[in-house]
């Protein structure tokens, strides 16, 4: 079997599976030996585990911060009741009811998955909104418009009388009330599919880019990723398995009402999420265990079968809400990652067994096919930060077949002009051109399909991904894009770039010059036409600078990439370079082969401040 | 004609507290890069606090100082337990600090005094009206907005001529820059702080007054019209919060005065969605404040 499917499908399987058995297992032991309270706890415990099962799929993958799920769930849950209530019950509770729903009378699995549609159009809309706004990672914004959804479909389901019958009473299955759903025979069911959906995204290319976007908006654009549409998806179906927690919820209750799918459902279920480690799916699982299990053991020390005369100022009914309020802020001080950060159990299953799947040598050639030689144009860049000029009308020409340099001093506005051609930085005028196609105004992720892909200065990798996703991801966001030949292959990146013994660390943990080598692998993992590189050599020594060169060399002839390179270190930039543009304070002042650069009077008294001589 | 003045006077007596919390909100943006959602809880202190003087017997003229100077003490008190350990923290976790801070606070409260909110009594005078021509206006408005001016007036003279204003703004600008230049971070931050629990405290003091009331919940509707005007502001900009408050008040009393008889329940829901469809189209704001990324 290919290591692939291995690690992303057979391993996550097996680890899912142990997950539900033994959550599952403890469950049904602790109900045994329990009372009937532990019977509804573990009930209620397994519910709310497909609550955050779905949310993880939306925060933990995004790293949007949501507070619209519990929203979504009223929702759902509002519309399960209208559907599932037989219509007799209806007509005691909402005579009238608009749109016919009085009438409705739909089997109870039925109506969830209507219930769960319903909530996942209303998903759709407010995911428009979201990508309109730049939801990413931490974003203010979505979290305020998710915010929003919270307060706007609690105050409807308080005020639109005639189909939610209001605050005070809410609606309910039966006159006496009391619990509809017999056994636990559904909630099994929706967990597993739950657990396997929110396991298996995490390992799909979706899931992986809208992780990439998580780790480093800035960097998933330049790679060409824009993680709206996986944003997207993630959240419908996030939403849609929140929906069918909580008509689980709701029909285990046998009533619902506004208060049920509010602020205090939210603090639980987020709660939850944080404390186990929001981008582990095992882990949101750890994390409704422990808390479930703090808050019904404050619950019973608050109680009165505890009486401790000199712990009376603590224990008393409210210490559960202070409770989970302190694992949330505790957690974020100390534990901001949750208990198991990322950590999956196939992972470790993962390491154990990558021994035994040998390398394959790689049998074909890399990369098939002749590019045809591109042309990257700057024409004229001028480009003002308030009253600076930063680029001054600059020219500038790049072939595919060459390695062309830009030198200059600190504040000549080398980066400037990278960050111009990748649409990071507006010009005041000047185009830029690939080949015959004008990328003006184009937004930094289309430069990138277009085949124009760049490192940073200051390393932006996806640091919680392994060195081996942060190259997939690359070439999954080229996947399709890639004109005149075949995209080179993940493991031959990873092996010419010399990162094999590493592909299973996380890209946060390597050191200085390996990260250097993941970033320059990555850029060429998107098989782009040219690759800007903004100082690959800042902070090495000489020896690692040398061997940059090559390596360098080597990986843009693999993918027949022009380069474009920015650098202080005169030796490199000789080293490597056909072709060499010297500028300084926002002008090219010379142009020419190395040599020549460097023999050149301005470009000596520009580097050495020697005296210029007005002749030349 | 004289409606719309009246409502005008009103939406600015409104817009001033907001402008007040929402420019607490800006300046600890500024200076930590944190939305603080715990900022309410600066009111709901206070509100007990009167709560607490009142049944000691004192009189408002001493209530209200006492808010303000116990709005500061609390807001340094919450940066000293909780968010002195999250500097520099990426957004999800700033965010999700404060948050449980709210949660915990309230929870506390919940716990230690009860759920119900308690009553003291309102100042007799806030509901006396001057008769202007044809309109009459609450004096409790315009002693708000004088109010109000006054402590903007006051918070601009300590931002521009103090040394502590100027380390303030610098840090807020950039806040590596500042403390490389001798800035000393731990103070700016403990001071921007005191300065925003201080203005929380004098918005504390008019919405008390006109509440009335005492309740683990009483900060959450302070802090959200805060948190949204400081994000209509542009949340950097110190100006665009006031703006936002401003803009905030208004709206609502516009809004209310128009809203049909049916929906008047609804209107902390429709300025919600409001500003939701304001967030999906201008995310930065109405005032932009531009922050390049170095890359």
């Amino acid at each position: 079997m290919p290591r692939r499917v291995v690690d992303r499908l057979v391993l996550p399987l097996a680890g899912s599976l142990t997950t539900y058995l033994v959550l599952v297992g403890g469950g049904i032991v602790y109900a045994t030996v329990g009372n009937s309270a532990s019977d509804g706890l573990v009930t209620q415990m397994l519910i709310n585990a497909v609550v955050v099962l779905g949310m993880q799929i939306y925060i933990g993958n995004t790293g949007v911060l949501s507070f619209g799920h519990i929203g979504f769930g009223a929702i759902a849950g509002y519309a399960f009741a209208i559907f599932a209530i037989s219509p007799e019950r209806k007509a005691e509770q909402i005579p009238d009811a608009p749109f016919g729903l009085a009438a409705v009378d739909l089997t109870p699995f039925q109506s969830s998955m209507v219930a769960g549609l319903i909530a996942v159009v209303v998903a759709f809309v407010i995911g428009l909104g979201l990508a309109r706004s730049g939801a990413r990672s931490g974003a203010v914004a979505a979290t305020v418009i998710t915010l929003a959804l919270l307060f706007v479909v609690h105050e409807v389901a308080r005020n639109w009388i005639d189909l939610t019958r209001g605050g005070k009473t809410g609606l309910s299955f039966s006159p006496l009330g009391g619990v509809t759903l017999q056994g636990r025979g559904w909630i099994y069911l929706a967990l597993f599919l739950a657990l396997l959906s929110a396991r298996l995204f995490k390992e799909t290319s979706i899931g992986r880019l809208a992780q990439a976007a998580r780790e480093d908006d800035l960097a998933a654009r330049s790679m060409g990723i824009h993680p709206a549409l996986q944003q997207m998806v993630a959240l419908l179906l996030s939403v849609f398995v929140v929906s069918i927690g909580a008509t689980l919820r709701v029909f285990e209750l046998g009533s619902i009402n506004p208060r049920l799918f509010f602020f205090k459902y939210t603090l639980l279920t987020l709660t939850m999420l944080i404390v186990g480690g929001r981008n582990s799916v095992t882990g949101c699982l750890v994390g409704v265990v422990i808390i479930t299990t703090g808050s019904e053991l404050t619950r019973y020390l608050a109680g009165p079968s505890v009486d401790l005369p000199f712990l009376n100022w603590l224990l008393r009914s409210g210490l559960t809400d202070v409770f989970l309020g302190a694992s949330m802020l505790g957690f974020m001080i100390f534990r901001p990652d949750g208990v198991l950060g990322d950590w999956e159990p196939d992972h470790w299953m993962a390491r154990r067994s990558v021994g035994k799947f040998t390398d394959q040598p790689l049998e074909h050639s890399p990369v098939g096919g002749l590019r045809p030689e591109g042309l990257l144009r700057a024409t004229g860049v001028v480009v003002d930060f308030g009253g600076f000029r930063a680029l001054n009308g600059v020219d500038l020409t790049a072939s595919s077949n060459e390695v062309v340099g830009l030198i200059g001093p600190n504040g000549a506005g080398k980066t400037t002009l990278l960050n111009t051609i990748t649409s990071l930085v507006t010009p005041s005028s000047g185009s830029i051109h690939l080949d015959e196609n004008s990328l003006d105004g184009l937004p930094s992720h289309l430069v990138a399909r277009a085949g124009v892909v760049r490192t940073f200065q200051n390393l932006r990798l996806f640091p919680a991904l392994s060195v081996q996703e942060n190259i997939e991801v690359a070439r999954l966001a080229a996947a399709g894009r890639v004109v005149g030949c075949s995209q080179p292959d993940v493991e031959f990146v990873i092996r010419a770039s010399g990162l094999s013994e590493l592909r299973h660390r996380r890209a946060g943990e390597l050191d200085y010059g390996n990260a250097r080598r993941l970033e320059l692998a990555r850029a060429a993992a998107a098989a782009p036409r040219f690759l800007l590189l903004d100082e690959p050599t800042s902070g090495m020594g000489d020896l690692e600078s040398e061997q940059m060169i090559h390596r360098i060399r080597d990986i843009a002839g693999l993918v027949q990439a022009g380069v474009v390179v920015v650098d202080h270190d005169l030796n490199f930039i000789t080293g490597i370079c056909d072709r060499v543009y010297v500028l300084d304070q926002g002008k090219v002042i010379a142009e020419g082969t190395p040599d020549e650069v460097s023999q050149n009077p301005v470009v000596q008294a520009a580097y050495l401040g020697g005296p210029i001589d007005s002749s030349t | 004609m004289t409606e719309l003045l009246q409502q005008l006077v009103d939406g600015f007596g409104r817009g001033g507290i907001y402008a007040l919390i929402a420019l607490g909100i800006a300046v600890i943006f500024g200076v930590m890069h944190l939305v603080n959602f715990a900022h309410g809880e600066l009111i709901t202190v206070s509100a007990y606090a009167a709560y607490g003087l009142f049944v000691a017997g004192l009189d408002w003229w001493i209530i209200a100082p006492a808010i303000v100077l116990v709005a500061g003490l609390t807001s340094v008190a919450i940066e000293f337990v909780a968010f002195r350990w999250v500097r520099g923290a990426p957004d999800f976790t700033m965010l999700m600090t404060s948050f449980g801070v709210h949660f915990l606070v309230q929870a506390a409260f919940v716990m230690y005094v009860s759920a119900n909110f308690r009553q003291f009594p309102r100042p007799g005078w806030i509901f006396q009206t001057w008769k202007l021509g044809g309109i009459s206006l609450e004096v409790f408005d315009l002693l708000v907005i004088l109010l109000t001016l006054l402590t903007l007036g006051i918070t601009y003279w300590v931002l521009q001529r103090t040394m502590f204003g100027m380390s303030l703004r610098a840090a807020a600008e950039d806040f590596d820059a500042a403390r490389l230049m001798g800035i000393r971070s731990d103070r700016i931050i403990r001071g921007a702080f005191a300065l925003s629990g201080l203005l929380a405290g004098v918005a504390a003091v008019f919405w008390l007054m006109r509440s009335g009331q005492a309740g683990p919940t009483a900060g959450l509707s302070p802090m959200l019209k805060g948190v949204l005007a400081a994000l209509i502001g542009g949340l950097g900009s110190l100006t665009g919060a006031v703006m936002g408050g401003v803009i905030l008040g208004l709206a609502e009393v516009l809004l209310i005065s128009r809203l049909p008889e049916s929906l008047v329940g609804l209107t902390d829901g429709i300025v919600f969605l409001l500003i939701a469809l304001l967030f999906v189209f201008r995310p930065q704001g109405l005032v932009t404040v531009r922050r390049a990324e170095r890359v």
